[in-house]
């Protein structure tokens, strides 16, 4: 700031004229005066020689400092000429390292999981086709997905657009930002209703009685419900219970703790509950991931049964195949294709008719009553128990997994430099961030359970669930971060940063792997690690939201001094 | 003031932000030997200010140029970097000390002998110029490289050197008193004679 104007030129007492200080004349001949004092001094400059001169020099010492400094004297290093042509090698090698671990992701991923899933389905007998021209080519198993995989789509899109909000926050402002997101989740919201003609319905409890008809989808989200009547397109759900005691000509998609259909559905039946039960009939395919699973009695399912459960139930009708990988398979109906089941225990009731072959894989033999009417033996695999530990295969997948992590350490650290940075920061301060990570780490899947039972909150909670999950995969990174930092000091920028995590990462895998034979101690390691890692994520986003310091106040230290007496500085440039 | 580098390149960062490799080489043809000449002046020695150029130039590429804005000047915006990164060096080396500020209320304000600095500056080349710089201190040299060689205003070089605006002017003419000293090795001119 300006200070107010000093008269530059004091007379003395027998009214001569003092000569300039020399900061006055470097402030002058720098412009940096005000325009009062700059025409105080150069009237002065024009009746005092030796001022006048003392200016002058100024001027021809500041040119002289310039032309010193620009002066080429010193070649450039070759080291610097190289440089280029040395990033942009080094830039192809991580793109290199970048494409080679992600296919190696990609293959880890295909054979330990599709690969395996892909032969059990074709092993099961579904229509004898590959798991690829199942999902293709039968359009009814994909259709009632499509809804689903838009929503999905959606949530991802407004996910990405959240992570660019925040890899561009430099250039918004923090009101902008939240507009654009609230904007993005009202978009998120508002698409599926133009999309298909879908009805919505929520609340506490939603009936469709026996003589009404819904013309196309049915989008429910309700404590309860219960449908007497006819969908003619395909039923979602999303609450605690439903009954289907109508007719519904689409596919079934429900999320819930309890569904019983005693009525007919056309197509197939997507579950993701505690219980299902069938009464009625279901035209196609069921698969269910849920704690038990019954065909009643009365109940027929004329496609195959896919399940992912504690107790299996089949003592009605199954059209086709059933492909199991639960704890209790129990047999009692009939079967018009073949099983294929993985788990503890099976047991084959004497009322038991299985048209195909039975494989069985598990701890004991299947139980089959010899009044059972089966095509073939049971084939019985019994299940091993080897400790995976003492397999070299097990190392093998735990360091293309570490590559992995790596990789997606590499691009979230070049992604959010600084966030990343913050957040192994606010990692090495131990106890709050493990205390915080407690919180949450259970906290935050409850709040997205929570809002979930809303129609509003689903999208939100489901949008949290995956936060969660993503900050679940970057805890582990960012304690191995930390690890690296304390081995090896300091990071001098984000590539120094990346080095450090690749080397903790790895001590902290070599670490936890053994520790993770002995169960509560593996538990316990392997939860502490999640908690520290995910506290600090969450320490490093609260900073984020913390007001910002006010622009006027000075971020670095500043020098207690005052100027020297008769010092005027700091002048505006005249005109 | 012929500033270095100050031809701008901003079709080449436009580009080099949207992910050209090629435009990221036109930047540092452009602007490499500028910001490798400006370490040389900043820092004590060669290696060090080839490090610091091969760093700005990493930070760039690693995401700094996202903190550009595009409304004002790169070649000024490139040697803020450049000048907050030789300070974070030289700081962290503790070459800067605290001794310098305190000194600063002492320097002497009266008037140097016009004539005698009229005809040392005459008499010194640039060569004698650059042996002297690097006699200085860290913070006279850094400022009268920020102000000198990249022409920064004072508030740019506040900023950088964590000082008081108003402050910057002292910084300098103590600077200048220094280098004086380190040409002439006579301390009257240095601590400023009288008419």
């Amino acid at each position: 700031m300006s200070d107010p104007v000093d008269p530059a030129l004091p007379e003395s007492p027998g009214g001569m004229t003092e000569h300039l200080d020399e900061m006055t004349c470097l402030l002058y001949a720098e412009r940096q005066l005000d325009r009062a004092r700059a025409q105080v001094v150069s009237a002065h400059a024009q009746d005092c020689a030796a001022c006048r001169t003392l200016l002058r020099a100024l001027e021809r010492e500041s040119r002289l400092l310039t032309r010193a400094m620009l002066e080429e004297d010193e070649p450039l290093p070759s080291r610097l000429a190289e440089f280029q042509e040395r990033a942009r090698k080094s830039f192809g090698w991580i793109w290199g390292v970048i494409f080679g671990l992600a296919a190696t992701g990609l293959y880890a991923l295909y054979t330990s999981f599709v690969e395996p899933l892909q032969q059990r389905l074709e092993q099961a007998g579904f229509g004898g086709t590959s798991l690829l021209s199942l999902l293709v080519f039968q359009g009814a198993f994909w259709k009632g997905w499509q809804s689903v995989i838009t929503l999905f789509e959606v949530l991802a899109m407004v996910t990405v657009a959240g992570f660019g909000l925040v890899i561009f926050r430099r250039r918004l402002r923090r009101g902008s930002a939240l507009a654009l997101v609230l904007a993005g989740l009202c978009v998120a919201l508002a698409i599926p209703a133009p999309a298909g003609a879908t009805e919505f319905r929520k609340g506490e409890i939603y009936e469709l009685a026996k003589d009404e008809t819904v013309k196309s989808d049915i989008f429910i989200t309700t404590g309860r419900a219960r449908i007497d009547g006819t969908v003619e397109g395909d039923l979602f759900f999303f609450g605690q219970s439903i009954e289907i005691g109508g007719h519904i000509k689409g596919d079934a998609i429900v999320f819930a703790q309890s569904v019983r259909v005693s009525g007919q559905i056309d197509g197939n039946i997507r579950s993701f509950t505690n219980n299902l039960t069938i009464t009625g009939t279901v035209e196609r395919n069921v698969l269910t991931f849920n704690e038990t699973a019954t065909i009643d009695s009365a109940g027929k399912v004329e496609g195959s049964l896919t399940t992912f459960a504690q107790n299996v139930i089949v003592d009605g009708h199954l059209g086709r195949d059933l492909l199991g990988m639960d704890d209790e398979t129990n047999i009692s109906g009939t079967v018009g294709g073949g099983i294929r089941a993985k788990g503890r225990s099976m047991s084959i009731a004497s009322t038991a008719q299985i048209a195909g072959p039975v494989h069985f894989e598990g701890d004991h033999p299947a139980i089959v009553d010899p009044g059972a009417k089966l095509a073939s033996p049971v084939q019985y695999t019994k299940l091993e128990h080897e400790s995976q530990y003492r397999t070299g295969h097990y190392y093998v997948w735990r360091i293309i997994w570490t590559a992995a992590f790596i990789l997606f350490g590499l691009v979230l650290f070049l992604l959010m430099p600084k966030f990343t940075d913050e957040a192994v920061r606010a990692g090495e301060r131990f106890g709050a961030p493990l205390g915080l990570g407690v919180l949450v780490f259970f906290g935050v899947p409850i709040a997205a359970i929570l809002a979930c039972v809303t129609v509003v909150g689903i999208p939100l909670g489901v949008l949290t669930l995956g936060i969660w999950a993503l900050a679940i995969n970057c805890a582990e990174i960012i304690v191995g971060t930390v690890v690296g930092k304390w081995i090896l000091g300091p990071p001098a920028d984000t590539w120094g940063l990346i080095g450090r995590m690749t080397l903790g990462f790895v001590i902290v895998r070599i670490v936890y792997t053994p520790l993770a034979h002995v169960h509560i101690v593996g538990a316990l390691a392997g939860l502490g690690i999640w908690m520290w890692g995910m506290g600090a994520i969450a320490l490093a986003l609260y900073s984020r939201v913390q007001p910002t310091r006010p622009p006027n106040m000075t971020a670095g230290p500043v020098p207690p001094v005052g100027l020297p007496p008769h010092t005027t500085v700091g002048g505006i440039q005249p005109a | 003031m012929n500033v270095p580098g100050k031809t701008e390149t901003t079709e080449a960062v436009a580009r080099a932000r949207a992910g050209d490799a090629e435009a990221w080489g036109e930047i540092y043809r452009e602007m490499g030997p500028a910001i490798f000449r400006f370490c040389r002046r900043a820092l004590p020695t060669r290696e060090d200010a080839e490090d610091a150029t091969m760093e700005i130039f990493s930070k760039l590429w690693e995401g700094k140029l996202s903190q550009y804005d595009e409304s004002r000047s790169f070649s000024a915006w490139l040697y803020r970097v450049a000048a907050n990164h030789c300070w974070d060096i030289l700081r962290r080396r503790k070459i800067r000390q605290d001794k310098e500020t305190e000194d600063v209320e002492n320097v002497p304000l009266e008037h140097p002998d016009p004539n005698q600095l009229d005809r040392m500056i005459e008499q010194k080349t640039s060569e004698e110029v650059r042996h002297a710089l690097n006699k200085l201190g860290a913070r006279a040299r850094m400022a009268l490289v920020m102000r000198y060689y990249s022409d920064m205003s004072y508030d740019e070089i506040a900023d950088a050197l964590g000082v008081r605006r108003a402050f910057v002017g002292v910084v300098l003419l103590r600077a200048r008193h220094e280098l004086r000293q380190a040409l002439e090795g006579k301390s009257a001119l240095a601590a400023g004679g009288t008419l």
